[in-house]
């Protein structure tokens, strides 16, 4: 099973041979190529994002008026739960991998990544663990409803008794050792299978992301994997390591968190990478700074460590001075990306297909989500407005921001790579607007909310309370954000036999390597491979007489 | 390679760094603990890249900055065609799973199935050497 790099004439006339779905289905469970793995992967997050979706759409329901009109309290408290673990963790943290491993191997010119059986096995994880944790709902007790922070003793076989917790917990575990395998097989294709002249600092942003990205997963996942498992001993065989007798309350918390924080720039960075891929494109210019671009990543990723105990301010028992001003360092880089992003649309001949479109709704929606986040970093006002609606806001700001309009604006930048169709761009735009404004609609009003005293995780109120009209404007624009997927179906239906663009690169100006091979890619990549000189490889081959190297 | 081993020393030395200034100015156990793992790692990473990159010499193609595709002509490497092996490592480590919660006699099934599993993940490529010794 050697494999050569054939050259184009020899691989010219394909065989054509029919499959059955049978056949196909032992094919897609068997597969090792990292772009079927992949595309496994966005599908099957996309599915969880859907489920996810729902789910807050039936506490937005709840919310919408005083009285509980749907679900108990305790339901409540077991769909709150399950929303924020399959968003984070099924949804979000998968979707970085399904991403990386269709486009990063690509990206460094590579055949496939390190470990392809690996690969396959961390999505089995994935896929059987969150099936496991999501079962919690069939089972008599439900599922568990001790939100997503699984905060002791709470998390306890005491406080949430009944199979659905011990579910999620050995689920999100068999999940996270998954993840971990994905980090290691990332790190080794990238510092093992690059192309000859694609030297480290010449990758593109994003590979150079994933990189980051999955360091970070190793750093973070490890203590997480360890947490739960620790907990389910506590819970299964009544160990006392997060008994609140001797400390353990404070111990989940430190050890949550010191996954949890890294977790958010795990989420954030590979979407960062994405949208720093798509603005050169429809700006006409290379990236602005693009080893200061790489500087912020790296310091991102250090300083991600040593901020997580920003989340337990107001346990009274962490260190302010320390998390504080660590929490302000590590907005610098990230202040350093956005002038960047800026710097790249400067003056570029810019045009506004989808994907920039989408990348323009995640430069304003992440930018809110900062801002705030800088207000939440200052403990006097952190104290304020902890576990109310403004943090709920700030995170959907940040989390909605960075991964759901980058997975966009991804999905409608590489669609023509990855199924060598375009999607429809009047339909995308439509897509577009409406769930910007639903998303606005439904979470800046969240803000005021949690001023005025609403707290999250909450399944009432009083008429008295005055949250009345702030909480059904947030459910009317989530139902406009929920009909936002429709015109989505409908642009993948009705462009599923549109004409194969029939070249390497559709949208003009790409930059990175992927452009440089057909659209789908043949099983190993590519059949010739341009000469790699600058960090624009595919738009060196297509417009060789403007020279980028060197400048 | 350079710039791998030099990403990893620079991170290991900086969680170092954090996780002394996190003892001085007053941290916890845990976190002190968790940073200075966290240095551990990357320092581990670090070295084992440094020295791989000494022992090759620095003269991979891909680190080459005038480097030619063909630089790297011949065979890529092996790559698995396809595999049935992941699927039943994976299942049969969510049933041992789920037999914490079922029962030990689940466990102890799913514990067997795993190790025929992983022996065939591992060995499915192996071939009997000619020349055994």
């Amino acid at each position: 099973m050697t494999t050569y790099a054939t050259r184009t004439a020899e691989t010219a006339a394909p065989i054509k041979k029919s499959e059955s779905k049978g056949r196909l289905f032992v094919k897609i469970i068997t597969t090792t190529d990292h772009k079927m793995i992949g595309y496994m992967y966005l599908v099957t997050t996309f599915a969880w994002f859907l489920i996810g979706g729902v789910l807050a759409l039936i506490l937005r329901a709840e919310l919408a008026r005083p009285g509980l009109q749907f679900v108990s309290a305790e339901q409540y408290n077991q769909v709150f739960t399950m929303h924020g673990t399959i968003m984070l963790l099924l949804f979000a943290t998968p979707l970085f991998v399904g991403f990386a491993n269709v486009i990063m191997p690509l990206q460094i010119g590579a055949a496939d990544v390190a470990f392809p059986r690996m690969n396959m096995l961390s999505y089995w994880l994935f896929l059987f663990g969150g099936l496991m944790a999501f079962a919690g709902f069939l089972t008599p007790g439900g599922a568990a409803s001790f939100g997503w922070t699984a905060y002791a003793p709470l998390a306890n076989s005491q406080y949430s008794p009944g199979v659905g917790g011990d579910l999620w917990v050995i689920g999100l575990a068999m999940g996270g050792i998954g993840t971990i395998l994905g980090g290691v097989n990332f790190i080794t294709t990238i510092f093992t299978m690059r192309a000859p002249g694609m030297t480290m600092f010449r990758m593109s942003i994003f590979s150079w992301n994933v990189l980051l990205t999955s360091i970070l997963v190793l750093l973070a996942f490890p203590p997480l994997a360890a947490a739960f498992l620790a907990l389910e001993s506590d819970r299964l065989f009544g160990s006392h390591i997060f008994d609140p007798a001797n400390g353990g309350a404070m111990l989940w918390q430190h050890l949550f968190w010191f996954f949890g924080h890294p977790e958010v720039y795990i989420l954030a960075l590979p979407f960062f990478g994405i949208a720093t891929e798509i603005l050169p494109v429809f700006s006409r210019k290379p990236i602005f700074g693009y080893k200061g671009l790489i500087a912020a990543t790296i310091a991102i990723s250090a300083l991600s460590v040593s901020v997580w105990a920003h989340h337990m301010f107001a346990s009274g028992q962490v260190l302010l001075p320390f998390f504080s001003f660590m929490t302000f360092l590590i907005g610098v880089p990230t202040g350093v990306k956005f002038f960047n992003w800026i710097g790249t649309i400067w003056r570029g001949s810019v045009s506004f297909e989808t994907p920039m479109l989408w990348v323009m709704g995640f430069l304003i929606t992440f930018l809110f989500g900062g801002l705030t986040g800088i207000i939440l970093a200052s403990p006097p006002l952190d104290f304020a407005v902890s576990a109310s609606y403004f943090v709920v806001a700030h995170f959907h700001y940040v989390l909605f921001g960075t991964v759901v309009f980058a997975m966009f604006a991804g999905f409608y930048f590489w669609w023509p790579k990855m199924t060598g169709r375009m999607l429809n761009e009047r339909l995308g735009k439509i897509h577009f607007w409406t769930l910007f404004f639903g998303f606005h609609m439904t979470f800046l009003i969240q803000h005021w909310l949690g001023i005025k005293g609403m707290p999250r995780r909450y399944a009432d109120y009083l008429a008295t309370d005055g949250f009345t009209t702030m909480n059904t404007i947030s459910t009317i624009g989530s139902v406009l954000l929920a009909l936002s997927m429709i015109p989505f179906f409908i642009n993948i239906w009705i462009t599923r036999k549109s004409p194969l663009v029939g070249v390497d690169d559709p949208w003009g100006y790409g930059a990175s390597l992927e452009w440089a091979t057909s659209c789908p890619p043949p099983r190993h990549n590519f059949t010739s491979m341009p000469r790699i000189r600058s960090e624009r490889p595919a738009f060196d081959l297509h417009y060789p007489h403007i020279k980028t190297e060197g400048h | 390679m350079k710039t791998g081993w030099m990403l990893f020393t620079g991170l290991a030395f900086f969680y170092a760094v954090v996780s002394v200034i996190y003892w001085f100015v007053g941290g916890e156990a845990v976190g002190i603990t968790a940073i200075g793992l966290s240095g551990g790692l990357a320092a581990i990473i670090g070295f084992y890249l440094w020295f791989t990159n000494k022992r090759l010499g620095n003269v991979l193609p891909e680190d080459n900055v005038t480097a030619e595709i063909s630089d790297a002509a011949g065979e890529l490497g092996f790559y698995s065609p396809y595999s049935w092996w992941p699927l039943p490592v994976a299942f049969c480590m969510v049933l041992a799973g789920v037999g914490l919660l079922i029962g030990w006699w689940l466990t102890l099934i799913a514990a067997g199935g795993l190790l025929v599993s992983v022996l065939g993940f591992v060995l499915e490529y192996e071939k009997p050497s000619a020349n055994a010794h």
